[in-house]
C-alpha cells in the first residue's frame, strides 16, 4: 500500500520501496519448496517427552478455524446482551443480593438498570441493548450462554483464565493447543495470529498467546496491519540499509547453498533440513503476509460493511465511537483474509490495559462513556464480519467466540460504573457447528448468579465446545511438561450440547 | 494438511514400567488415605554401583562401552580438535572460541592439552556467566512481576550475581542449596545469604492480588495460596525434580506424594513474601553495623530504665497528658483523617448538607470552612469543596425554625478555593447548630460530592467550640479513618502544623513540664550521657557504606493490602489442608515438613510452635542437602550431564516420578550422583569428569549401521550435535562482530524503552537502539520481562520466566528465520563484523577467509570461499556477514 493511500493512517512510517515489489521479485523465485507443514509440525523437533503419536481428529469436524473476539478489561452482560427486567423495576433502589457479596471495590450500590435501551432482534428475538444494535442484523446466527461464571474477580488472572485456561502464568494460549492439535492449513502464514488492540496490550501482554511449554512455533503471531512491519521483524528496518531486493534474492540462493553443502555432511539430521525450509518458508511469509494484510484491493461496499474509515483524518485523544468502528472493522477484515488465506486461529482484542483515563471495558466510573464506543466498534465489526463469512460460504466452518474477562455487577458502584462480577457473565457463539438464535444457560434475575447455581458453564465448557467442533477431543490433546500431561482444559470441561447444531 | 494430533491417555505407558503405573494409579487414587511408599526408582538408596570391568578411558566410559556392547554397537571415534575446541568453548563458557585459541589448541603437541583446555575455561569467569543462566531457566528468574501491570523488579539481579559467582567459586552443592533456601539462617552475616534468597523469589508475582486485595478476602487468599504454590514448587522441582504440586487438591495421582506433604511444604514458606530487603553486601560493614546497633539498643534500654523511674515518679498525671498529646499528635500527624465525605451523586445539582451541634446554644464571632487535600483523579487541594453552597445557625436540630443565613454563595458558582480557609463572620447571632448546605457538588470523577476537612467556630473568647462537636449530615461515606463525619471536627485538616493541632504544643509544654519536675539530678546526668551515646553511634551509622537492597523471598512488613507477615513479628501464617486445593475449604492445620516418601528422612519438621519461621526453611534447606536424600544428589548430576549431552540420563529434568522418564544409564546416573555427593560436591569436578570422557569426546557424525540400532542415540555411541540457545547465539554474534562488552555483574542492561511506566509498563523492545553500547553485554545481563519476552530471544527458545524450564525446546520456524535476518541487532552486528573485516589484509580472500576462522572457526572451502567472495563483491561485506550469521553452522554445534 502506498503513503497515499486512504488506508495508510498518519504516524506510520513507509519505507521508500514498494514492499510486495521488492518481495516479489526478491523471493518469487524460491520456487519447489518442500511444503512439510513446517509452520505446525512436532516430527523434527526434539522438545519434552510428551507422547507425540501422530493420529486423526477424533471426530467429523464441522469447523476448521476460529475466530476469538476478547474484550478486554471485562464487558458487562447486563448492558449489552442480558437483559434484566427486574434492574429495570429496581433501578436506584438499594440492592440487596440476599447474601454476602465479596466485591473487588467493594461497589456495591443501588441496581443500576441497563444503561441502553433493550429491544427484540431476528426471528429469535434476542432482546439485545442498542449499543450493540449493529449485532441484532445476526442475532439469528448467535448462541448465548448467560451463565459463565469465571474463577476470579482479578484483571490478569481472569484474562489468564479465558485465554489460557489456567489463572497463572506458563500456559499456552486457546490458539496454540489448536495449532498444536490440528496443524496448520497452508504454508506461507502461521496457524494463530493476534490482533492486539491498536492502543497496546490487555492485561498480561503476549503471555495470553505464548507457547509457553509447547514448541515455540505454536505461539501466536502478532500482526498489525498498516505498519511497515505488521509482524515483527519481517523486513530489515533501517538498521539494515544495505540490503536491497537483488542483494536479498542473492542471499537466500547462496545461504541455501552453503546450508546444503554443511548438511550433505551431516546426514540424518533433520534439524539441519528444516532449517533450511525455514528460511524458504520465511520469504514466501514475506509476500504472504503483507498480502493477507493489506484491505486496500477489498471493494467499496465491503469496506462500508466494516464501517471503515476511508478518510486520512486524525483521531480525537478521547475514546470515541467512530474511531473504535474503524479500527476494529479492519481487524475483522483482516481477520477474514487471514481465515481464508488458511490461518487456523486469529484472536482479536478489543481494549487495553487497565489504566486512567479507561482505555478498556473496566468501567467502573461510567458504563456509557466507556462501553458506549467500545460495543458499537465491536458490533459493527463482529455482524459484519459474521455476514461477510456468510455471504462467502464461510460461516460454515469458522467458530466465531466473544468472550470477555468476567461480568459486571447489576448494582452501581454509587455513580454510574459497575464493579467486576466473577459470578456470572455472557460469551456467545456463532459459525461452524453451532445453533444460532439459541440461549443456553440462563443467568439470575439480577444478572449476579447463573439460575442454576449448581450448572453453570464454565470457561472450560467453552473450551472443550470450540475443539470439539474443530474436531477435537480435549481430554485428548495433551502435552507432557514437568511430570504432568497438559491440556487446554486442564482436569475439567465437558461439550455444551445446547449451542450445537442438530446433526444433520 | 500435515495433521498431529496427540493423544495422551494415561493408560499407555510412556516408558516400561506399566506395572508402576498401575500400582500408582491404585494407591494414590483422589483421596486415597495413606499411600504406602512404592517403588519408584528415584527414591531408592544411592549405593555406589561398581564400575564394570571394560576397557575404558575413565568409569563414565566403562558403564557406556558396557551398553553399548550389550546393544551391539560401536562407539564413534573422537572428534578432531577444530570441533572439540568449539564444542568445549560453547559449552563452558558460552562464546565461541576466537582463530587464535583455535589454531593453538590444533597445534599444541602436549597429550595433556585438551584437559589444559577444559581447565583454562573452568577457571574463567566466563564459566559462571554461562552456567549460572542454565540455572536461572530452572528456578524461572525474571525482573519484572508478571501478570497485569507488570511492574519491574529493579533489585532482584542480585540473585543472578550470587549464581554466577557461586558456580565461579565452585561452591559446594549442599551448600548451594542451603544459602539458596535458608541463608539467612544458616549464614547469617554473609553476602551470599541473603543474595541466594532471590530463589525463593524468583518466580513471578501478583501484584495486584497482593497489593490491591487482602488477606481478608477470598481472591487475596487464592493470589497468596498461588504465590506459595510457586515457591513450594519451585524449590522440590529444582532441588528434587519432583512434582509436588501435583498434590494440590489431593494425593498425587501418580507419585507417593500426599496432600498433606504438599501444605506441609507450604507452611515452611507461610511466613514469607517476595520482597525487597536491605543488607550490607560487605560482611565487615554488616559486623560492624551491628554492633553499632547493639551499642543502640543497650543505650535505649538504659535510657528506659531511667525514663521508667521518672515516669513511676510522675505517676498518673505525667499518663494523663501522654495520652492526650499522643491522640493529638496521631490525629495531628497521619493526616490520615480527611474529613467529611458525602455519598457520590450522579448529578451535581444534589442538595446535601452537614451540620455540627455545639451542644448549647453559643454566640459566635466566626465560622469557619476548611477544604480537603486528596489526590484522587488528581484533583488533590479543594477536593470536593462544593461550587455553591450557603453556612446556616439555627438552634433547630432540623433547620426548620428560626434560621439565620449568614453565608449565601448559592447564586453563583465559587471558584475552588485550593486549601485557603473560608471564614465567615458570625454576624452577631447565637445558636446551637451550624449547617453547611451544598446546591451544587463538586464534580469528582463524572460524579458529585461535598467533602469539608474541617468546620470550626469561634466564641466570642476566641476559642474552637466546635473542637470535638457531633457531626450529623444528610448522609455520609463513612470509610475510617480517611472519611468519617467527626473528622469534620477532629482538629485536623491540611496545612495545619502538628505543634497547632488540638494544643499539642500545651500538652508538651505541660509534659516536659511534669517530667523536669520528676527527674533526680543523677538521672538527668545519666540519661545525657546516654543521649550524647546515641547521637555518636548514629553518626557513626551513618558514615557506614549505604546498605544495598535484594529482592528476596523474606518476611515482609508492609502497609494497605499487602502486609505481609512482619507486623507480627514473622510469625508463619497458618497453614490448612485445602480441600480440593480451594481456599475456602480449610480442613486440618499443618506444620512444616516435606516428602515422607524420601523414606530416610524425618519429613515432619519438629519445630517449637515458637520457633522463628527461619527454622522451618533451615530444615526443609537441611532435608534437601542431606547425603540421604536421593533425589537431590541424582536431579543435580543429571542436569549436568544434560547440559553437555543435549539430553540427560534422565529425559525429565524436572520430574523423577513416573510420569517422568527413566534413566538410560541408572548405574551411570548412580555412580554420578554418589562420587559428586562424596568428592566434594564440587560442578568443577563434575565437569572434568565428563568432558575428559571418550563418550563426550566422540564426534557427531552420524553412522547408519549404529543408526539402525539407535537413531535416537540413547546410548551414546556418538556426541549430539546442539543447536546453540538463544543467548549462546546473542553472545556469539556479539563477539564475532567484536562489541561483545565484558563487563559482569551488576544491574542488567534493559534493550526496551518502557512506555507508561507509572501504571502499567509497556515494554518497547522495538524502541531499543541496538546500538547502545550498553546493550552489548552478556545475555545473562538482560533486564528479563515476564509479559513481554524479547522477541529476538524468544523466537530463539528462549526460557519463559514464567514456568521452570529443565530443558529448553528447541524449535525451528520462518519466523526464527526471520529473526536472524532482520533483527536490527543483527543488521546492526553484521555492519560492525564487516568494518572490523575491512582492516583484514588480503582483500576480500582474506577478509572471507578470517570471518569463517572468527564465525566457525575453521577455514572456508575452496568453493565456499569463491561463492562469498563473488557474493561479497556484488553485495558488500555486511550483507556477507549477515550471511555468514544465518548460516545453519553458526548455529549447530557438532
Amino acid at each position: 500500500m502506498s503513503p497515499m493511500s486512504p488506508f495508510h493512517r498518519p504516524g506510520q512510517a513507509s519505507g521508500p520501496v514498494s514492499r510486495r515489489e521488492f518481495l516479489w521479485r526478491s523471493g518469487g523465485g524460491l520456487g519447489g519448496i518442500a511444503l512439510a507443514g513446517l509452520l505446525g509440525s512436532e516430527g523434527l523437533l526434539g522438545s519434552e517427552p510428551g507422547r507425540l503419536v501422530p493420529g486423526r481428529a477424533h471426530f467429523r469436524p464441522k469447523a476448521k478455524r476460529v475466530i476469538q473476539l476478547f474484550m478486554a478489561g471485562a464487558a458487562s452482560h447486563l448492558d449489552l446482551f442480558d437483559y434484566k427486567p427486574q434492574l429495570v423495576k429496581r433501578d436506584g433502589q438499594k440492592s440487596d443480593f440476599g447474601e454476602h457479596v465479596e466485591a473487588f471495590q467493594d461497589g456495591l450500590g443501588p441496581w443500576m438498570k441497563p444503561v441502553w435501551e433493550f429491544r427484540p432482534y431476528g426471528n429469535c428475538g434476542k432482546q439485545l441493548g442498542e449499543v450493540v444494535a449493529d449485532l441484532g442484523t445476526v442475532a439469528d446466527e448467535l448462541a448465548f450462554i448467560h451463565n459463565v461464571v469465571g474463577k476470579t474477580g482479578i484483571h490478569s488472572q481472569a484474562t489468564y483464565l479465558q485465554a489460557t485456561g489456567f489463572q497463572l502464568p506458563g500456559f499456552p494460549g486457546m490458539g496454540c493447543w489448536v495449532g498444536y492439535g490440528l496443524g496448520s492449513l497452508n504454508e506461507n502464514l502461521p496457524a494463530f495470529v493476534v490482533l492486539p488492540d491498536h492502543r497496546g496490550f490487555a492485561s498480561n501482554g503476549p503471555k495470553n498467546w505464548d507457547a509457553a511449554f509447547l514448541p515455540q512455533q505454536h505461539a501466536g503471531t502478532i500482526m498489525y496491519p498498516g505498519r511497515e512491519n505488521p509482524i515483527t521483524d519481517l523486513f530489515p528496518g533501517r538498521a539494515g540499509d544495505y540490503i536491497t531486493p537483488s542483494s536479498e534474492t542473492a542471499t537466500h540462493a547462496l545461504l541455501e547453498r552453503l546450508n546444503r553443502d554443511h548438511a550433505g555432511t551431516r546426514e540424518g539430521d533433520a534439524r539441519l533440513d528444516a532449517r533450511i525450509r525455514s528460511y524458504e518458508l520465511a520469504a514466501r511469509m514475506q509476500l504472504a503476509a503483507p498480502e493477507a494484510l493489506d484491505i486496500g484491493h477489498e471493494p467499496g461496499h465491503i469496506l462500508d460493511l466494516y464501517g471503515i474509515d476511508r478518510s486520512t483524518r486524525t483521531w480525537p485523544a478521547e475514546i470515541n465511537a467512530a474511531e473504535e468502528i474503524d479500527a476494529f472493522g479492519r481487524k475483522c477484515l483482516v481477520a477474514r483474509r487471514l481465515i481464508e488465506r488458511g490461518v487456523r486461529f486469529v484472536q482479536i482484542w478489543s481494549g487495553n490495559d487497565n489504566g486512567f483515563p479507561r482505555r478498556n471495558w473496566d468501567s467502573h466510573e461510567d458504563v456509557r462513556r466507556d462501553h458506549g464506543p467500545l460495543a458499537r466498534g465491536f458490533a459493527r465489526g463482529a455482524s459484519a464480519l459474521i455476514r461477510d463469512l456468510r455471504q462467502r460460504g464461510l460461516l460454515d466452518d469458522t467458530v466465531i467466540l466473544w468472550t470477555t474477562e468476567f461480568g459486571r455487577m447489576p448494582s452501581s458502584q454509587g455513580g454510574k460504573g459497575r464493579d467486576h462480577n466473577p459470578y456470572v457473565f455472557t460469551n456467545w457463539l456463532c459459525g461452524g457447528g453451532i445453533q444460532g438464535g439459541v440461549t443456553c444457560g440462563e443467568s439470575d434475575e439480577w444478572g449476579y448468579k447463573p439460575l442454576d447455581r449448581n450448572r453453570p458453564t464454565t470457561v472450560y465448557d467453552i473450551h472443550a465446545t470450540v475443539l470439539h467442533l474443530l474436531g477435537i477431543d480435549h481430554e485428548k490433546v495433551t502435552f507432557r511438561h514437568n511430570g504432568i500431561d497438559r491440556r487446554l482444559t486442564d482436569v475439567h470441561g465437558s461439550v455444551i450440547p445446547g449451542v450445537l447444531e442438530a446433526i444433520r | 494438511m500435515k495433521s498431529l494430533l496427540h493423544i495422551g491417555s494415561r493408560a499407555v505407558p510412556f516408558f516400561s514400567g506399566v506395572w508402576v503405573l498401575v500400582s500408582a494409579g491404585l494407591a494414590f487414587a483422589v483421596g486415597a488415605a495413606d499411600p504406602v511408599k512404592i517403588d519408584l526408582w528415584s527414591l531408592t538408596p544411592l549405593v555406589r554401583p561398581a564400575v564394570p570391568a571394560v576397557a575404558a578411558r575413565s568409569p563414565i566410559d566403562a558403564f557406556i562401552n558396557a551398553r553399548l556392547a550389550a546393544e551391539g554397537l560401536r562407539p564413534a571415534p573422537e572428534a578432531d580438535r577444530r570441533t572439540l575446541v568449539r564444542r568445549v568453548w560453547f559449552d563452558l563458557v558460552g562464546l565461541p572460541p576466537r582463530p587464535e585459541d583455535v589454531e593453538a589448541f590444533v597445534a599444541d603437541k602436549d597429550p595433556r592439552a585438551y584437559e589444559r583446555l577444559v581447565e583454562r575455561l573452568l577457571e574463567s569467569p566466563q564459566y559462571g556467566e554461562r552456567w549460572a543462566r542454565h540455572w536461572l531457566d530452572v528456578v524461572h528468574f525474571g525482573e519484572t512481576h508478571g501478570y497485569d501491570k507488570d511492574q519491574p523488579r529493579p533489585n532482584a539481579w542480585p540473585y543472578r550475581d550470587y549464581v554466577v559467582r557461586a558456580f565461579n567459586q565452585d561452591r559446594p552443592y549442599a551448600r548451594f542449596i542451603q544459602e539458596q533456601v535458608a541463608g539467612d539462617v544458616l549464614f547469617a552475616g554473609t553476602r551470599d545469604g541473603i543474595e541466594a534468597l532471590g530463589f525463593i523469589a524468583a518466580g513471578p508475582w501478583d501484584l495486584i492480588g497482593h497489593a490491591e486485595v487482602p488477606e481478608s478476602k477470598i481472591d487475596g487468599q487464592v493470589a497468596r495460596h498461588l504465590d506459595r504454590d510457586d515457591m513450594v514448587a519451585t524449590t522440590l522441582q529444582t532441588f528434587n525434580s519432583l512434582t509436588v504440586q501435583c498434590a494440590q487438591c489431593h494425593n498425587h495421582k501418580f507419585d507417593p506424594i500426599t496432600q498433606e506433604d504438599y501444605y506441609s511444604l507450604q507452611a515452611v514458606f507461610a511466613a514469607v513474601d517476595r520482597t525487597d530487603r536491605k543488607y550490607d553486601p560487605d560482611p565487615e560493614v554488616g559486623r560492624r553495623r551491628a554492633v553499632l546497633e547493639d551499642r543502640r539498643r543497650t543505650l535505649d534500654q538504659r535510657r528506659q530504665v531511667i525514663t521508667g523511674h521518672i515516669v513511676d515518679r510522675a505517676g498518673t498525671a505525667l499518663k494523663d497528658v501522654e495520652r492526650d498529646l499522643a491522640a493529638a499528635e496521631k490525629a495531628a500527624k497521619d493526616g490520615e483523617a480527611f474529613g467529611y465525605h458525602s455519598l457520590i451523586e450522579a448529578r451535581a445539582d444534589t442538595v446535601k448538607w452537614v451540620q455540627i451541634d455545639l451542644g448549647r446554644p453559643v454566640p459566635l464571632a466566626r465560622v469557619v470552612l476548611h477544604p480537603c487535600r486528596d489526590d484522587f483523579n488528581g484533583i488533590g487541594e479543594g477536593f470536593g469543596f462544593p461550587v455553591r453552597y450557603r453556612v446556616e445557625v439555627s438552634d433547630d436540630v432540623g433547620f426548620v425554625s428560626g434560621v439565620g443565613v449568614i453565608a449565601d454563595r448559592t447564586e453563583a458558582d465559587v471558584p475552588n478555593p485550593r486549601l485557603q480557609a473560608q471564614v465567615i463572620d458570625g454576624a452577631g447571632r447565637t445558636a446551637q447548630f451550624v449547617r453547611v448546605t451544598a446546591t451544587r457538588l463538586a464534580p469528582r470523577m463524572n460524579d458529585h460530592i461535598l467533602a469539608l476537612a474541617e468546620l470550626e467556630v469561634f466564641d466570642t473568647h476566641g476559642t474552637n467550640v466546635a473542637r470535638g462537636a457531633a457531626v450529623t449530615a444528610l448522609d455520609s461515606t463513612e470509610a475510617p479513618l480517611r472519611w468519617q463525619k467527626r473528622n469534620l471536627t477532629d482538629g485536623w485538616y491540611p496545612g495545619i502544623s502538628v505543634g497547632e493541632v488540638g494544643g499539642v504544643a500545651e500538652l508538651r509544654r505541660r509534659r516536659d513540664g511534669i517530667l523536669t519536675a520528676s527527674t533526680l539530678p543523677d538521672e538527668m546526668m545519666a540519661r545525657d550521657e546516654s543521649d550524647r551515646g546515641v547521637a555518636e553511634v548514629a553518626e557513626r551509622l551513618a558514615k557506614l557504606p549505604p546498605q544495598s537492597v535484594a529482592y528476596i523471598g523474606a518476611v515482609h512488613s508492609g502497609s494497605g493490602a499487602f502486609a505481609g507477615t512482619g507486623s507480627r513479628g514473622g510469625r508463619p501464617r497458618t497453614i490448612h489442608i485445602l480441600d480440593r486445593g480451594s481456599v475456602q475449604k480449610p480442613g486440618r492445620e499443618v506444620g512444616p515438613g516435606s516428602v515422607q516418601s524420601v523414606g530416610i528422612l524425618p519429613a515432619r519438621f519438629e519445630l517449637g510452635s515458637d520457633a522463628p519461621e527461619g527454622e522451618r526453611r533451615a530444615a526443609l534447606a537441611r532435608w534437601l542437602s542431606d547425603a540421604d536424600n536421593p533425589l537431590t544428589w541424582r536431579s543435580i548430576v543429571n542436569r549436568v550431564w544434560q547440559y553437555h549431552f543435549g539430553r540427560g540420563l534422565v529425559e525429565t529434568p524436572n520430574d523423577f516420578g513416573h510420569m517422568g522418564g527413566r534413566p538410560s544409564h541408572p548405574e551411570l546416573l548412580d555412580w554420578l550422583a554418589v562420587e559428586f555427593r562424596d568428592g566434594g560436591q564440587s560442578f568443577k569436578r563434575l565437569h572434568r569428569q565428563i568432558l575428559l570422557s571418550a563418550a563426550y569426546r566422540r564426534t557427531a557424525a552420524g553412522d547408519p549401521a549404529a543408526e539402525r540400532v539407535d537413531a535416537d542415540n540413547r546410548w551414546l555411541w556418538r556426541q549430539n550435535r546442539r543447536k546453540l540457545e538463544a543467548e549462546a547465539v546473542r553472545d556469539a554474534v556479539l563477539c564475532v562482530a567484536g562489541r561483545l562488552d565484558g563487563q559482569m555483574g551488576g544491574p542488567s542492561f534493559r534493550d526496551f524503552v518502557i512506555d507508561k511506566p507509572e501504571h502499567s509498563p509497556h515494554y518497547e523492545y522495538h524502541l531499543h537502539d541496538p546500538e547502545d553500547p550498553r546493550s552489548h553485554r552478556r545475555s545473562i545481563y538482560r533486564f528479563i520481562v515476564r509479559s513481554q519476552q524479547q522477541p529476538f530471544m524468544t523466537s530463539l527458545d528462549c526460557a519463559d520466566p514464567s514456568m521452570q524450564v529443565g530443558r529448553r525446546n528447541e524449535s525451528v520456524s520462518p519466523l526464527q528465520a526471520l529473526t536472524l535476518l532482520n533483527n536490527a541487532l543483527m543488521l546492526s552486528m553484521s555492519r560492525h563484523w564487516a568494518e572490523r573485516l575491512e582492516s583484514v589484509p588480503g582483500g576480500l580472500d582474506g577478509q572471507i577467509e578470517h570471518a569463517g576462522r572468527e564465525a566457525l572457526g575453521r577455514s572456508f572451502t575452496g568453493a565456499e570461499r569463491a561463492a562469498l567472495v563473488d557474493y561479497a563483491r556484488a553485495f558488500g561485506l555486511p550483507n556477507t556477514c549477515r550471511v555468514i550469521f544465518n548460516l545453519n553452522e553458526f548455529t549447530f554445534v557438532d
